[in-house]
């Protein structure tokens, strides 16, 4: 095993925590610069992650294994597949990102938020690349404490309330999560006598019966759908984007509600997957009941903020609807989602925060007519907006697209009624932007001032990528697909579920994965 | 006439009591000098020394016995009366070691108080003598005289500090539900020796094992009757109500040294008597444990929730803890045992280093403002301090990479393993206390992080000139954190201490 | 019921009695005798003197004698005993009973030096 690269991934911004918390609070700037310095650090070994990822290739890459609790079977195991990969890539983007939109808005105890931040990026890294259950338990719990004190610390007026509300919704899932994790390692050991809790190993097992198999689906179901929201589990969302920090939001979007879906994939699909099979119709339900809901209730908000907020829950509609729709295509998408998502949200959630940081409201009541008063903003703001909504040509459309193609191939009304939703959505961010943009300055927005250089550095990339990855999804695709593959694969050998695509397309898939894997050995071959 | 016929004396092999005696010997040592050096300066720092002395002693005494016991088995003299097995003497060291923290916290403690330092040596390691009788007894009668042993001194010292009435009213309250708990085990110990004819452990058990018991009524209602006087002194609900007063009440030493090490001691007894004694009857005190472990894990963690006060809630705390460790005794396996080994010996650590904190940080001459607003911004004040109370709390709150957490989960684990429905549902309620239980820890997390909000209370609080940390304590505090920090991220050590120490 | 328990039976019957007989007697006397208040028969019966008006009349040096007291008590308790066999248990026995005394004699001690025995 060469250098640990993922582990790397996962203590370099656990060191720079703590380097953080022992400076002394006064040295607010050299706070900053660290923070600045650790999550670049980890940008760039996603950078190369990325770079090193062989893409044909089904399994997991760069596994690192180590033993950890040895009495119960833990091991701190870690690995990438397509399916994580970007999640790690997103997660190590947005966050120098996050730290940079927070420059003007964090004023009061820097050095802290800086630590806390620090520490919410090792949660989030260990939570997408752990593949034992009970690491994988710990980063989710460790989640917790991060972004408690991120929103009590430097959230907005009802940030207790928010914090409380986010800490219980959260806490009660993993409370599931980790009984039904104890329940199938110890399941397993009583079948095969062995007690690990390696992902990989509990995967390959099939001992479960079919009623452990469901009772244990819905325990992780628990934690995973509260975490996407799936509605209506959802009711936290709003809240907490609404009284969050800014770059709290833009990683709660981003990577955090990214969590439930990853979940549902990584873990329920592949460990239980008759389970999965059988509840895929009532998940698909609530997908779609997701979709529109979080349409209409958008479309009703005056707070700009919460606008944004459930059109998150509307998108993660979008990306349950794709995984379930148990096709590789769907899976592709909703992967594909979770990519574009980050970054579209994140572009909106900052400009947001921008807007706030000027006018000191995110009341649309109390906007207006900021498209003559501040140009770059709106223009800026209008292609987030088409991003979000998912206009052809970026980003949101492609994953959009793929989930709907998916759940048309599983199941058509499902997919004649999840299309409205891309017609609400149209809706929901159009009407807002009427009524802040358009129109007659009046009030502070006179006043106001236009994007300064360090805010337009911020928003820039996470649009030129969206538009990037809306024109060219082609690499992304490339390297998720294996790993849905497996995922589909996995379920036609173990159900008696068949994928409904066309076997042409599957064949397509087969044969380039299997180029994919010849290259791939070929280079080996060559060094 | 009565004829001289020579009576039997049991073979004493002194080793197997020697901590107990090394512990007594220096109790009584303490008394001896402090009724010499009555008027002499010097009587509080040799009695202390003697002390410091006298319980190293006791511990590398039980370090020998464990190699010993380990390798060669238990230990049995004193006509099966005690039993020397890895079990006692991992308990004994967990105790030993709480002791040890209990006195090194004392010292500045009782100077700043302003009492009587010697007397409280003396106290605190008799009640210590009475707990390591207690973890390797193996006979009724010998486990009820360790519970008076333990308790007589602890009544005093939890009423120690006379002056302040909150203690006196602390050391009355536990004084008379502890005698009632008492009388009742007591009479659990007549109703068993009723039906099988014997006090002893083994020898209960060999009678149950033989015997058919044609009514069973008296058997099952003394062991009921063991439970609920154990059950007071692990403080597990329905039998937890002196906990929240006492705790608080107490001298916060005291507290500590109560939770830590009574607990261990305590539950020695609950483990020793349900597995050794009554394993035939394991589907009847099963479900008691059960309905014990799920009753203290929910009302201890939503009572915490509740309260004004930091130590009330530490108190509170301490009975969800207690449900967690009842959960190990349920499981009623070689991985239950385990875990609650562990548990116990990490809570020990846990419990000792947040009351430790608690003893320097409230405001105030007379150990009595414990509210969370005295506590407000107390990690801003003083980060170390703030810091390591914060550790402490998070870690009982079972936080990855802390003690707490592989202790949670080898307790979980144990349940899990079980395997049946009950179990499920059990793992499940204990689940979600800790989740609970994490609301108030993070609470206790938040105030100390938030500067107060008025000016006043802030002035108020820079005002009184903080306390130091003298050294002793700041040698608990590190060896605590130290403790719970390395089970926290390599617990493999501290795992395989615990598994040599679940056999009888 | 079983034969054990039967035998408690008579217990129980005795208990009834008893219980049974105080309430008739009390019963009968509050049902015969004539009743005339009067403010002198409601005080306490203190050893035919007026009570003073305060409790707390006996000092708490009593107390400590009295514990003192109670522990050689309990010393004499465990030491006849032993006497009676003091040649069967021998030597072991004599080692043991000293231990005993010099305990609590050092409790005596302590006590001395603490100031519990002088009165005043």
């Amino acid at each position: 095993m060469g250098f640990p690269l993922l582990l790397a991934i996962i203590v370099t911004p656990l060191v720079g925590a703590v380097v953080v918390a022992l400076l002394p609070a006064a040295r607010t700037e050299v706070a900053k610069a660290l923070g600045y310095a650790f999550t670049g650090a980890t940008a760039g070994l996603c950078g190369y992650l990325l770079w090193h990822f062989q893409a044909g290739d089904r399994g997991f890459q760069f596994v690192y294994d180590q033993p950890w609790i040895p009495g119960l079977g833990v091991r701190f195991t870690l690995g990438v597949d397509g399916i994580s990969l970007f999640m790690v890539v997103v997660t190590g983007l947005l966050f120098p990102l996050g730290l940079l939109a927070s420059e003007k808005y964090i004023t009061h105890r820097v050095k802290a938020y800086v630590a806390w931040f620090l520490l919410l990026e090792t949660a989030i890294m260990g939570i997408f690349l752990t593949l034992d259950l009970i690491a994988f338990f710990v980063f989710w719990e460790l989640l917790l404490v991060p972004m408690y004190f991120l929103i009590l610390g430097w959230g907005s007026a009802r940030r207790k309330y928010a914090a409380t509300k986010f800490f219980i919704y959260t806490g009660l899932g993993s409370a599931f999560l980790l009984a039904s994790t104890l329940v199938l390692g110890f399941l397993h050991q009583a079948d095969t006598g062995v007690l690990t809790f390696d992902f990989r190993t509990l995967a390959d097992w099939n001992g479960l019966s079919g009623s452990a198999e469901v009772l244990l689906f819905v325990g992780f179901m628990a934690a995973f759908a509260i975490k996407a929201p799936l509605f209506p589990f959802h009711t936290w969302l709003p809240d907490v984007h609404t009284e969050a920090p800014t770059a709290g939001s833009v990683v709660l979007a981003g990577v955090i509600i990214k969590m439930g879906a990853y979940g549902f994939v990584r873990f329920s699909f592949e460990l239980f997957p008759q389970a999965s099979v059988d509840l895929a119709p009532i998940l698909l339900v609530l997908a779609v009941v997701g979709i529109i809901y979080g349409a209409v209730v958008a479309a009703m908000q005056t707070d700009l903020k919460r606008v944004i907020a459930y059109s998150s829950v509307a998108h993660m509609g979008f990306v349950i609807l794709g995984i379930f729709s148990l096709t590789v295509i769907g899976i592709d998408g909703a992967v594909f989602t979770m990519v574009s998502h980050p970054l579209t949200t994140g572009a909106l959630f900052l400009l947001v925060g921008m807007i706030y940081e000027r006018l000191h409201t995110r009341e649309i009541g109390e906007m207006g007519g900021m498209w003559n008063v501040a140009p770059v903003l709106t223009g800026l703001f209008i292609a987030a907006m088409f991003a979000g909504i998912g206009l052809p040509g970026f980003s949101g459309f492609v994953g959009e697209f793929l989930s709907l193609a998916g759940a048309f191939l599983y199941d058509r009304p499902f997919a004649i009624v999840a299309a409205l939703g891309v017609i609400f959505a149209a809706v929901y961010m159009l009407w807002p932007f009427k009524r802040a943009f358009a129109g007659r300055a009046s009030g502070a927005v006179v006043r106001m001032k236009d994007l300064d250089l360090r805010e337009i550095v911020v928003v820039v990339p996470l649009l030129a990528l969206s538009l990037f990855l809306g024109l060219y999804p082609k690499p992304v695709l490339d390297r998720i697909e294996p790993a849905a593959d497996r995922a589909v694969r996995n379920f036609e050998r173990k159900t008696d579920y068949r994928s409904p695509e066309e076997s042409r397309d599957r064949r397509d898939t087969e044969r380039r994965v299997e180029r994919e894997q010849r290259r791939a050995e070929a280079r080996e071959g060559e060094k | 006439m009565i004829a001289a016929a020579p009576i039997a004396t049991p073979a004493v092999d002194l080793w197997a009591i020697a901590p107990i005696i090394a512990l007594v010997a220096t109790g009584v040592g303490l008394v001896l000098i402090r009724a010499l050096l009555r008027r002499n300066q010097a009587v509080t720092p040799v009695c202390f020394s003697v002390a410091v002395v006298g319980l190293l002693v006791a511990a590398g005494l039980l370090a020998r016995q464990w190699h010993r016991v380990r390798d060669d088995g238990p230990i049995v003299s004193l006509a099966d009366m005690v039993r020397v097995d890895p079990f006692a003497v991992f308990l004994g060291i967990v105790i030993v070691a709480a002791t040890l923290a209990g006195l090194l916290l004392a010292y500045a403690y009782l100077r700043r108080e302003d009492l009587e330092a010697p007397e409280y040596f003396a106290l605190l390691l008799l009640s210590a003598a009475g707990m390591l009788m207690m973890t390797t007894a193996n006979d009724l009668v010998v486990v009820f005289v360790a519970l008076e042993v333990l308790s007589i001194p602890l009544y005093v010292l939890v009423a120690f500090d006379r002056r302040r009435l909150r203690s006196q009213e602390a050391g009355l309250k536990y004084f008379v539900l502890g005698a009632f708990s008492s009388a009742v085990f007591l009479y659990g110990i007549a109703l068993v020796y009723g039906a099988t004819g014997t006090t002893s452990l083994s020898g209960i058990a060999t009678f149950l094992a033989g015997n058919t018991l044609f009514e069973q009524t008296t058997l099952l209602v003394g062991l009921g009757l063991l439970l609920v006087g154990l059950g007071f002194k692990v403080a597990a609900v329905p039998f937890h109500m002196w906990t929240p007063d006492v705790y608080q009440g107490a001298p916060t030493p005291v507290t500590a040294f109560m939770a830590a090490a009574t607990k261990a001691a305590a539950f020695a007894a609950v483990l020793r008597i349900v597995l050794t004694a009554f394993p035939q009857y394991r589907d009847d005190w099963r479900p008691i444990l059960w309905v014990l472990a799920a009753l203290s894990m929910l009302v201890g963690a939503v009572a915490a929730l509740v309260q004004n006060d930091v130590k009330r809630t530490l108190a509170y705390s301490s009975i969800a803890h207690a449900g967690y460790i009842l959960m190990g005794v349920y499981a009623a396996s070689s991985r239950g045992r385990e875990a609650a080994l562990l548990y116990l010996l990490v809570y020990a650590f846990m419990a000792i280093g947040a009351f430790a904190v608690v003893m320097i940080a409230a405001p105030g001459p007379d150990d009595a403002k414990h509210s969370y607003d005295d506590y407000r911004g107390l990690a801003v004040r003083r980060p170390v301090l703030g810091g390591l109370l914060i550790f402490f709390v998070l870690a009982q709150a079972g936080v990855p990479l802390t003690s707490g957490f592989v202790g949670k989960l080898e307790l979980f684990g144990s349940v899990a393993q079980a395997g049946e429905t009950s179990d499920y549902v059990l793992l499940v309620i204990g689940v979600l206390s800790a989740v609970i239980a994490f609301a108030f820890y993070l609470r206790i997390a938040w105030t100390l992080v938030t500067a107060p909000d008025d000016d006043t209370a802030v002035a108020a609080a820079y005002s009184t000139r903080p306390r130091r940390v003298d050294g002793w304590t700041g040698i608990v505090l590190a060896g605590a954190a130290a403790l719970t920090l390395v089970v926290g991220v390599l617990p493999g050590t501290f795992i395989h201490f615990a598994r040599d120490a679940v056999f009888f | 019921m079983t034969e054990f328990y039967r035998s408690y039976l008579a217990v129980a019957v005795l208990i009834l009695a008893a219980i049974g007989m105080v309430g008739f007697m009390l019963g009968l006397g509050r049902l015969i005798r004539p009743v005339r208040a009067q403010e002198q028969k409601y005080i306490p019966y203190e050893a035919g003197s007026d009570p003073t008006g305060t409790f707390g009349q006996s000092n708490v040096r009593y107390y400590v004698f009295a514990l003192l007291f109670v522990i050689f008590d309990v010393e004499a308790v465990f030491i006849f005993p032993w006497a009676v066999n003091l040649e069967s248990l021998g030597w072991f026995g004599l080692v043991e009973m000293t231990i005993f005394v010099v305990v609590l004699t050092l409790g005596l001690v302590y006590a001395w030096r603490k100031g519990v025995l002088r009165w005043a």
